[in-house]
């Protein structure tokens, strides 16, 4: 079996990625600055959620020569009040691709472990420039760096390494880079000023090549509920990742060197003299239960072997042939290789198949998987043909297949787990909608959890009518895991459900002026491109973008048809108030009279009546 | 006979008295209407009344009065429904314009009361929009709008020995002859509402078209046939309705009609004789005696006269009549089917072929001869 470590070593990552680098949105100068901007306010902010800290993110863009034109240099920089990283995992995280901390099973805004090194890497192939990056965690001590890649063997080099004392922990990064802002301006204004619609609770300053500032203070000072990360669901597993997790579930044989021996003594609790094969095991008996994985390997080992330390120095396994019950050696005295059979009803038996082939399918199923209890595991194993008990380091490459097929098409499991998502809240998106657009009417609503593939996720909708919107909607603003998606709307399923909607049949016609404000959350967003700009159709979430949209149009229909209702009451009093008194005029002269009917009371009560069904109309409308 | 200087007073007197108590009672009607609205106001309620309603449903023949009337279906306009409200207004501002009119014997056109809102703040979208609200002051007050002094643009005259006495303000008492000036007059609102005090003719001929009108005044058909040619210009304006139904009843004249050869000109008669659907809730507009004595059908033939054939238009209005309940018998009918039997139409010119006084010399006694026995 090759090990992933090994594919790597093949092609430099690094190498793939800067010939793919149009797939990761680096395309061009006006895209390129675009992206780099949000894959750096994107980790700050996903540092910050990590450790529930109210984020302050400060980004600034400035031009090396303001008076070239563009595309030109220009120097971005992006600071943050996160937790920063250690100085010893800088380089790593910012000098390498395929490095980063958020590859665990849960929501976030990074996924890769690519975004920072790709942007960092555009602007070196760029301007030829270092990046720069400043952290403290611990708030005492900043490490700065300046790290070049060497794309080759997909290493950092660092340029410049120098600390300095600080009173806060953070993290700031700055690279140069070629962009057109001039082209490029509007898209990172958008960013930033959405962004800081579906991340309420940070501050977010911009600081523009023109010496404009844009600031979006925080307006909720609550983050919301960080997720878990969560195992796998078996729905959303596919062979490559089923055999690293065998890989991860196997235990290699323990090289037994002078540091292992130790151990074994320290956590047997023997005197150095007392240290001999008898006592060795006796000990081990007594204790097993409370051993580590890799001491009961090793006894094991010896038990079979009847051999103590100073032996046990001299020979080096060479197989554990477990169905024929076979430990061959190599004796390094003799110069050959002898063998040992193994009594498969002893303890030591056990453990080394667990070791050597794995463990059972049943227990692989239970332990590494979310929402699997041992009778679906055994209703599972039935299901797809394998034996319980069948070893996962067993398995061929075609028995693979079959049970990654098997996974997928078992339809008892329980739904993913959606603990690993980090909805944004209903109440938060509805008082940012407000803040944003002062809108006349405003619902939203988040729906339960729903899965694609395996992979939970949820739906987050508002809508909103009136106020400060521009007519013309509806306007979308289209969000994933917190993050606005700008560009390539043509092809994006929330807009196909959109676009979709028959918008007459809730009373909305004309050039109405309303948004749309869609967040889906996902722990993997099916995203088109690697440049996260749209979501591809997966039947699921289009469903439940559907519900959530119808749920929400139902609500501003009502709310269409009550506003017409206080119109119409406000038009009635308004109409009284100006005809009334022309008839009383014409009708006295008509009739002959000197002065004029006593119409007023009745008329002041009429409209005030029509005003207060107005009013209440109105209110209603609030409420809601 | 000579009459004494006193008598002449006397009749003067009880002539312009006619007068006042015809302005007398529609001022009357008007502000009866208008009380009723003022005592609802002065109660606190909102004002309301019913109108007759004019939709088609509504709209039926009545065989005695032998004219369209509307039917028992009345609507009720309430100044508390506010999709009403804004016609209520420019109705009761009609009223309250058309009793300024009265009383001032003021006259005005159709356009005028259209511009003349305007200074009232009461908005009309357009011109008939206005007119819209004129009907429905003679559907409520079962008055035409000649009585509130309203008069259509179109005009058309008339001609013979009959003396008259002018009422509206400036004339009052003022006579004439309308023999006096061969081109003819105008029957305007001056006309409308004199007196008619006497007439040697005994027969009215109201003929569909001003060059014949020309003719007959030369060729003096009012002195030979002892007759007031009136010319109808097309369809007869309701004003001149209301004067020959006036010559009728008033003076004892029978009416005939004489029109071009075709479908039109038929019920150009026929709206003469008995009226329009459009004009159902109106009474005294018609002549139920008036004889239409050609152009007919038949006459094409009898007469050889050249003729042109029927448009789609003119066959589709044949079809139109035939469903009408007073063209089922008697020569409106006859002449109906022949028309449609020929799809062939004559004009009154037509008889110039046999020269210019053909018509005059030769058809039009036949008619007034025939005229009697019909
Ligand atoms: N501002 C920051 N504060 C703390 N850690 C950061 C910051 N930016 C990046 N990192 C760390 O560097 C890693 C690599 O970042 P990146 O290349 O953008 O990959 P990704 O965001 O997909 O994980 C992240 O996973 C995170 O652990
Ligand atoms: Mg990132």
């Amino acid at each position: 079996m090759s090990s992933i470590k090994e594919k790597f070593n093949q092609i430099s990552p690094s190498e793939f990625f800067y010939s793919n680098r149009d797939l990761a949105g680096f395309s061009n100068p006006t895209r390129s600055l675009y992206t780099a901007v949000r894959e750096f306010v994107e980790n700050a902010l996903d540092a910050c959620d990590q450790k529930g800290i109210l984020p302050d993110v400060y980004l600034t863009i400035k031009a090396v020569d303001p008076d070239k034109p563009d595309p030109k240099p220009y120097i971005l920089t992006v600071k943050d009040n996160g937790p920063g990283i250690d100085a010893e995992h800088i380089p790593l995280a910012f000098g390498t691709v395929l490095y980063g901390s958020k590859f665990g099973l849960k929501q976030a805004r990074g996924m890769f472990g690519l975004g920072a090194t790709m942007a960092i890497l555009y602007g070196q192939i760029t301007t030829n420039k270092p990046v720069t990056v400043k952290s403290s965690s611990d708030a005492k001590i900043q490490n700065q760096f300046e790290i070049l890649l060497d794309i080759q063997k997909n290493k950092p080099v660092i340029v410049k390494h120098t600390t300095k004392e600080v009173s806060k922990t953070g993290l700031t990064v700055s690279i140069c880079l070629e962009g057109d802002y001039s082209k490029a301006g509007n898209k990172i204004r958008d960013y930033v000023y959405e962004t800081s619609l579906i991340t309420p609770y940070a501050s977010i300053t911009f600081d523009d090549p023109k010496d404009q500032k844009f600031s979006h203070p925080r307006f909720v000072k609550e983050i919301p509920p960080p997720p878990t990360i969560i195992r796998p669901h078996p729905h959303g597993i596919d062979v490559e990742r089923i055999r690293r997790m065998i890989v991860e579930s196997q235990f290699e044989i323990p090289t037994i060197d002078d540091a292992m021996i130790e151990k074994i003594r320290k956590d047997l609790g023997l005197s150095v003299k007392n240290f001999s094969f008898t006592s060795i095991m006796d000990k081990a008996k007594k204790k097993w239960k409370t051993l580590p994985r890799q001491v009961r390997v090793v006894i094991s080992l010896m038990s079979f072997l009847k051999m103590d330390f100073e032996k046990l120095n001299k020979i080096r396994i060479e197989d554990i042939d477990m169905p024929n019950k076979k430990l061959s050696y190599w004796d390094f005295g003799d110069s050959q290789s002898k063998s040992v059979d193994m009594d498969p009803e002893s303890e030591y038996y056990k453990q080394l198949t667990n070791t050597v082939q794995g463990e059972p399918l049943t227990t692989f199923l239970t332990k590494r998987f979310q929402r699997i209890g041992p009778t679906t595991a055994v209703k599972f194993a039935e299901f797809a043909k394998f034996k319980p008990e069948k070893r996962m380091g067993t398995l061929t490459n075609q028995e693979l297949v079959n049970l990654s097929d098997a996974l997928q098409k078992f339809e008892d499991f329980m739904a993913p787990d959606s603990s690993c998502l980090a909805p944004l809240g209903a109440e938060p998106l509805e008082k940012g909608i407000k803040k944003f657009f002062n809108p006349d009417f405003v619902a939203v609503v988040q729906r339960p959890a729903s899965a694609y593939s395996g992979f939970p996720f949820i739906i987050e909708m508002g809508i909103a009518y009136g106020g400060d919107i521009k007519s013309g909607g509806p306007h979308v603003y289209r969000y994933a895991n917190r993050i606005p998606l700008l560009y390539d709307e043509g092809s994006d399923v929330v807009l196909k459900v959109v676009n979709d909607t028959d918008w007459g049949r809730y009373k909305i016609k004309g050039e109405p002026p309303f948004i749309i404000v869609s967040h889906i959350c996902s722990t993997r967003i099916p995203y088109k491109t690697a440049g996260k700009e749209n979501v591809a159709d997966r039947q699921e979430i289009e469903r439940e973008l559907r519900l959530a949209l119808q749920f929400l149009s139902r609500k501003l229909s009502s709310f269409m048809s009550k506003r017409g209702q206080a119109e119409m009451a406000k038009k009635r009093a308004n109409l009284y108030a100006k005809y009334i008194p022309m008839i009383a005029e014409f009708c006295t002269e008509l009739s002959g009279k000197k002065k004029e009917p006593n119409y007023k009371k009745m008329l002041e009560t009429e409209i005030a009546s029509e005003n207060k069904k107005a009013k209440e109309e109105e209110n209603q409308i609030e409420n809601n | 006979m000579k009459t004494t200087k006193k008598e002449q007073e006397n009749k003067i007197k009880s002539r312009s008295k006619k007068a006042d108590d015809k302005q007398k009672l529609i001022l009357e009607i008007l502000k009866t209407h208008g009380a009723k609205i003022y005592d609802d106001l002065e109660n606190g309620k909102f004002p309301k009344f019913s109108i007759p309603s004019r939709s088609v449903s509504n709209i039926v023949y009545d065989k005695q009065l032998r004219q369209y009337i509307l039917g028992n279906n009345s609507a009720l306009r309430s100044s508390r429904n506010s999709a009403q409200l804004r016609s209520f207004t420019q109705l009761m501002w009609l009223a309250f314009f058309a009793n300024r009119l009265t009383t001032e014997r003021k006259s005005s056109t159709l356009r005028d009361i259209y511009y003349s809102s305007q200074a009232f703040a009461v908005e009309f979208e357009d011109q008939s929009e206005s007119d819209n609200i004129i009907v429905d002051l003679e559907a409520v007050t079962s008055r035409p709008r000649e009585d509130f002094h309203i008069f259509p643009e179109e005009r058309s005259s008339i001609f013979g020995d009959l003396n008259i006495e002018y009422t509206i303000p400036g004339y009052e008492g003022k006579t004439m002859n309308l023999a006096n000036h061969p081109d003819g007059y105008s029957i305007g609102p001056s006309l409308t509402t004199a007196e008619l005090v006497s007439t040697s003719a005994e027969i009215v001929i109201a003929i569909e078209k001003g060059g014949l009108f020309t003719r007959f005044v030369e060729e003096q058909v009012d002195k030979k046939f002892k007759s007031i040619i009136i010319n109808t210009g097309g369809q007869a304006p309701r004003s001149t309705r209301t004067l020959l139904k006036r010559l009728h009843d008033e003076m004892k004249l029978p009416v005939i009609c004489l029109t071009d050869g075709d479908v039109y000109g038929e019920h150009i008669a026929m709206v003469i004789k008995s009226g329009s659907a459009n004009a159902a809730h109106l009474r005294d507009l018609t002549v139920p005696d008036a004889k239409w004595v050609g152009v007919w059908a038949t006459d094409i033939e009898k007469y050889k006269l050249p003729t042109i054939p029927m448009t789609e238009s003119d066959i589709k209005r044949c079809y139109d009549l035939q469903k009408d309940p007073r063209y089922q018998d008697g020569i409106w009918k006859k002449e109906l089917d022949v028309f449609l039997k020929l799809k062939r139409k004559a004009e009154l010119e037509a008889f110039s072929k046999y020269g210019l006084t053909n018509i005059t010399d030769k058809y039009l006694p036949q008619k007034l001869e025939l005229a009697k026995s019909l």
